[in-house]
């Protein structure tokens, strides 16, 4: 049987680089009945399977307007990764990632996973900001870094999957700690065939 | 399907010779009254919605009504397509359920049970669960209307149809609040057919008498609690009589008419329903003796081999408590269990409804040489008398959550105990003005969240909730801590609500935050959406919304529960969504960064003074398991608009305000760190309840006891070989074979550093969902504690235990104020 984690994954980035979209375009394929849709699209989640691990993503969804950036760390905190995104066709949501990271990495939660989207790949007639300069950036920070587009489904699931393998693994002892708990109560628990 | 559909044929006319035996004969007076079935189909336009109902406004409509309540939702040829209903659940308030639609049948996609049109498909289910989780909940207005009822009826909408459902007690004395409409289910209207004859036949109905046995449950208990029916039932006779008269009547005296009562026509060529339809649940008597031998027999091998074949389809619930969707929905209403129906259901009646009697046919004893005739004397007698009230103390409409509730509240209004002493005393305190004494808001919500968590514990090792959890099934131990903490908050936090909140006021007009955000409220209320930070032409609200968001506000206000306020705030936070994406292209996503501000501009046209005092009391009361989730984002966007407001001083103030807004987060969290350390701790001690009660639970092999203990093949081994020496002997100490040594093993277990609360490697068990990663946790705070043994655990002196962790939550707060505190000050370099 699998271990189930919960991830906590933070968006962050300006407003209309498309942080919603991407986590729409993830969640959008995994229409499960059993569980129930999330009433908006600020928090979603999805479950995949990692590994012989189940992994689900909480999806926190942050508002990317100046005003509101006092607000971030509710959000951000306790998160096992952070997404943030820019858009290729905006230098300045390129510069307002760098503050991000720098906030992150100044009073964001220890071992942060950082993920850089470089979003609208799609519009590249359009790019203000090349994708080795990203590249570079996002190296020189040990940040994962992936051109996506939303709009045309390029690149999402890696993301999150990267976002996986990036986490770390658990170790021996964390896992049997949690072996030590399994004490689940079976169906054919004999107290069910007393009669 | 067919056969599906003649076995419940069958039962029907199983139904219709008891409510014929039972009504003795009937008031022939009152046959123009109007039947169930006949009220269902009048008022059919306010429950089954086509165009342009969709699934998501069904969903909301039924959001947090009262369980069992439901829409059905038409498709675009107005023919049934989904059955939705509210079952109450915190994570998955709302089900669906699909409606099939073969030939002239109509039938749940879950069961087998065939009707010919959707108002007996209705009916039906009001009676009898089946594959539902609960019974449809039909609002007691329906049968309110005496005069011309017809008009009436047909006048209602969706929305009386639902608001009636919510409070049904200004009709029925309802002392016990316990909901009531099981009642018209269980004699009126032919509701015996959830009763196996073959049951009654083996087990007699002595067992309506007897609370189940419970396995540690004192006699006395017991007694008190038959009592406690035996006067709930007598309070309500009155009134059952008068309402069961009503409709008693018809379903002797109408003869169907199309349908032979033989029984012969058959049902796939029975004619669509029209006003008209024969009532095929309520049959003549004449047949029945024949038709049940008729079932009788068959009901022998075909049966068995049927139902062998449709399991899979008429098992909608889980028949496992491990799977995946149910960690995620966290719903604590826990399927029904899986009762065996050679011993009593206890409490558990409605599961025996036809389709749980096929799932399980393999265990029936070939019913053909059933002595039919003597079943109506074993009905007439007790059942007769009994059978409604109990139904209505026990039926499925009384969910796991209701009973713990009122045997929580019992057991705070004992005389002696110590929850009941607990409880006492934080009430008389804080009633008493000691609301007041604290220094801030802040300290006063932590000492209640303190209360709340230990109460919780102690209460995790009385006997009697032992014994009542355990009478509820296999539950989900995260479900069984939600469920406890709804239950200790309507002991607990209903008597002082009106206190700590004229405190909350008290504390936030002293220090002149109330002011200010009134203050700011003006200034901002005058603002465009834009200016707020909405996008151009965003969807905000309309007049009619923002009324009914105004209403839910105040429904969350008189919530004591800060996990019911949640959910309202959710039920807000939808419709704002709806507002937003009602004229924009569908499929739009609208994040945070539309959210946010539309949510802000709403806040700033509520009563924001109450709202201020709401958040405060949900964001220091919430159950910390829930902050990561749905709930705890809305929350923590509730509380950020709050703060965005009343720290609005002109745009350029943002940048400074930082490290206030900083501050205050961390302090925050903080706390609510440290409340999740103890949680945590709770998800330890359950272990140890848990195991104890299997040892009492009576023998077991040892290789199951030994597969408990350890799983072989995992990697705790490879773990313990670097374990300590201390551990060592614990794990020898295991070998010779004492489980409480598990539970020392797992307290002394070496780790590697505490991680903080919000660690971001959130383990789980996808057995135990959000509890396990709790557990987890505690064994990385519980570090170096000695080890205790659960008797210690379990003998009601759980108060003494917390403090054996303050050291470790000093230690722990210590090192994140530090961190914080060099996080807060670097911060107010960068916004100099």
């Amino acid at each position: 049987d699998m271990e189930l984690r919960e991830l906590k994954v933070c968006l962050l980035g300006d407003t209309g680089v498309g942080k919603s979209s991407i986590v729409w375009r993830f969640v959008e394929d995994s229409f499960d009945p059993n569980i129930n849709p999330t009433i908006g699209a600020s928090f979603m989640t999805k479950t995949v399977q990692y590994q012989n691990e189940l992994h689900r993503f909480l999806i926190w969804d942050t508002a990317g307007q100046e005003r509101f950036r006092a607000l971030a760390p509710m959000y951000y905190r306790g998160s096992a990764a952070a997404i943030i995104v820019y858009d290729i066709t905006k230098e300045e949501s390129f510069q307002t990632l760098k503050n991000w990271v720098k906030e992150l990495r100044q009073h964001g939660p220890p071992n942060i996973v950082v993920a850089i989207a470089g979003n609208k790949c799609d519009l590249s007639d359009a790019r203000e900001v090349s994708e080795k300069d990203a590249k570079d950036y996002a190296d020189s920070i040990h940040a994962i870094f992936v051109e996506t587009s939303a709009k045309n489904a390029i690149n999402i699931n890696e993301v999150f999957l990267e976002i996986s393998q990036r986490i770390p693994v658990v170790d021996a002892s964390g896992a049997s700690a949690g072996k030590g708990f399994k004490l689940r109560r079976d169906p054919s628990d004999s107290r069910r065939n007393c009669c | 399907m067919m056969r599906g559909f003649e076995d419940c044929e069958g039962e029907m006319h199983n139904s219709d010779r008891t409510s014929a035996e039972m009504s003795n004969g009937g008031d022939a007076a009152s046959s123009k009254t109007l039947t169930l079935l006949d009220r269902l189909r009048l008022c059919q336009p306010a429950w089954a919605l086509g165009s342009p109902w969709t699934q998501e406004a069904v969903h909301t409509a039924l959001w947090g009504r009262q369980p069992g309540s439901f829409l059905v939702l038409l498709d675009s040829m107005s023919r049934p397509q989904l059955l939705c209903m509210s079952v109450g659940g915190r994570g998955e308030p709302v089900k669906d359920f699909p409606i099939r639609n073969t030939g002239a049948v109509l039938h749940l996609s879950e069961s087998h049970l065939g009707f010919s049109d959707l108002d007996q498909l209705v009916a039906f289910y009001s009676l009898s669960r089946d594959v539902l989780p609960v019974s449809l909940f039909i609002p007691p207005c329906v049968f309110g209307f005496t005069e011309q009822p017809e008009q009436v009826l047909s006048t209602l909408g969706p929305k009386s149809w639902l608001c009636s459902s919510l409070d049904p007690s200004h009709l029925i004395p309802n002392p016990s609040g316990l909901s009531m409409c099981s009642i018209q289910v269980t004699s009126a209207n032919g509701a015996l057919c959830i009763i196996n004859p073959l049951y009654l036949h083996e087990h007699g109905d002595n067992w309506l008498m007897e609370q189940p046995p419970s396995k540690t449950g004192s006699l006395l208990a017991r007694q008190t609690a038959s009592h406690r029916r035996e006067r709930r039932l007598s309070t309500t006779r009155t009134w059952q009589g008068a309402g069961l008269r009503k409709f008693r009547g018809p379903s002797l005296d109408q003869e169907p008419s199309s349908i032979g009562c033989d029984g012969s026509a058959s049902p796939v060529t029975q004619p669509p329903a029209s006003p008209a339809a024969p009532v095929v649940l309520r049959r003549s008597s004449q047949p029945t003796l024949d038709s049940f031998k008729r079932r009788g027999h068959r009901g022998s091998a075909e049966d068995i081999v049927t139902s062998r074949e449709s399991t899979p389809l008429s098992s909608p619930i889980p028949q496992s408590p491990h799977r995946v969707s149910w960690i995620e929905d966290g719903v604590w209403m826990s399927p029904p269990p899986l009762i065996s129906l050679l011993h009593p259901p206890s409490l558990e009646l409605d599961s025996l409804s036809i389709s749980s009697l096929e799932d399980e046919s393999e265990s029936i004893p070939s019913p053909a040489h059933t002595p039919t005739h003597r079943l109506p004397l074993v009905l007439a007698d007790k059942v007769k008398h009994r059978l409604s009230a109990v139904g209505q103390a026990i039926g499925g409409l009384m969910s796991p959550q209701k009973r713990l509730t009122y045997r929580v509240q019992e057991l705070s209004e004992r005389k002696s105990g110590a929850f009941a002493e607990g409880v006492r005393a934080f009430v008389e305190k804080i009633q008493k003005g000691g609301a007041g004494l604290h220094p801030s808001a802040t300290e006063l919500l932590q000492e209640v969240r303190g209360t709340l968590t230990s109460l919780r514990e102690l209460l995790l090792d009385s006997p009697e909730i032992h014994a009542l959890i355990d009478s509820m099934g296999d539950m989900a131990e995260w479900d069984i801590d939600a469920m406890l903490e709804l239950a200790i908050h309507k002991a607990l936090l209903k008597p002082v609500q009106t206190y700590l909140y004229a405190s909350l006021l008290d504390y936030r007009n002293r220090d002149g935050s109330m002011q200010r955000l009134k203050e700011n409220q003006n200034t901002m209320g005058k603002q465009n959406p834009e200016a707020l930070g909405a996008a151009e032409g965003a969807g905000l609200p309309d007049a009619v919304i923002l009324e009914k968001i105004q209403q839910r506000w105040a429904s969350m206000h008189q919530a004591y529960s800060p996990t019911k306020k949640v959910q309202i705030l959710l039920k807000v936070c939808k419709s704002i969504y709806h507002s937003m994406s009602a004229n924009s292209s569908p499929g739009a996503a609208y994040g945070a960064d539309d959210f946010l501000p539309c949510l802000t501009w709403v806040i700033l046209r509520s009563d924001i003074s109450i709202l201020q005092l709401d958040t405060d009391y949900m964001m220091e009361l919430l159950d910390p398991a829930q902050l990561q989730g749905e709930g705890g984002y809305y929350l923590t966007s509730l509380y950020g608009s709050l703060f965005h407001i009343s720290s609005f001083r002109s745009r350029f103030a943002t940048r400074q305000l930082s490290s206030e807004a900083q501050r205050s987060l961390s302090q925050w969290h903080r706390r609510r760190t440290l409340h999740c350390d103890r949680s945590r701790r709770t998800g330890n001690r359950r272990t140890i309840r848990k195991l104890s009660s299997r040892e009492r639970a009576g023998p077991q092999t040892e290789a199951e006891l030994q597969d408990r203990r350890m799983p072989p093949d995992s990697p705790e081994e490879e773990r313990e070989t670097r374990a300590s020496s201390a551990s060592q002997a614990d794990m020898h100490h295991k070998a010779e074979g004492g489980l409480e040594d598990v539970k020392e093993e797992e307290d002394s277990r070496p780790e590697g550093p505490a991680e903080e609360c919000h660690g971001n490697a959130r383990l789980k068990s996808a057995e135990r969902g959000p509890e396990s990663e709790e557990s987890v946790e505690v064994l990385r705070t519980t570090r170096g504690k000695p080890a205790q043994s659960p008797k210690k655990g379990s003998d009601g002196r759980p108060w003494s235990e917390p403090r054996g962790h303050e050291v470790l939550w000093a230690v722990h707060e210590d090192t994140d104020r530090d961190s914080q505190d060099k996080k807060e000050k670097a911060l107010s370099r960068l916004s100099t």
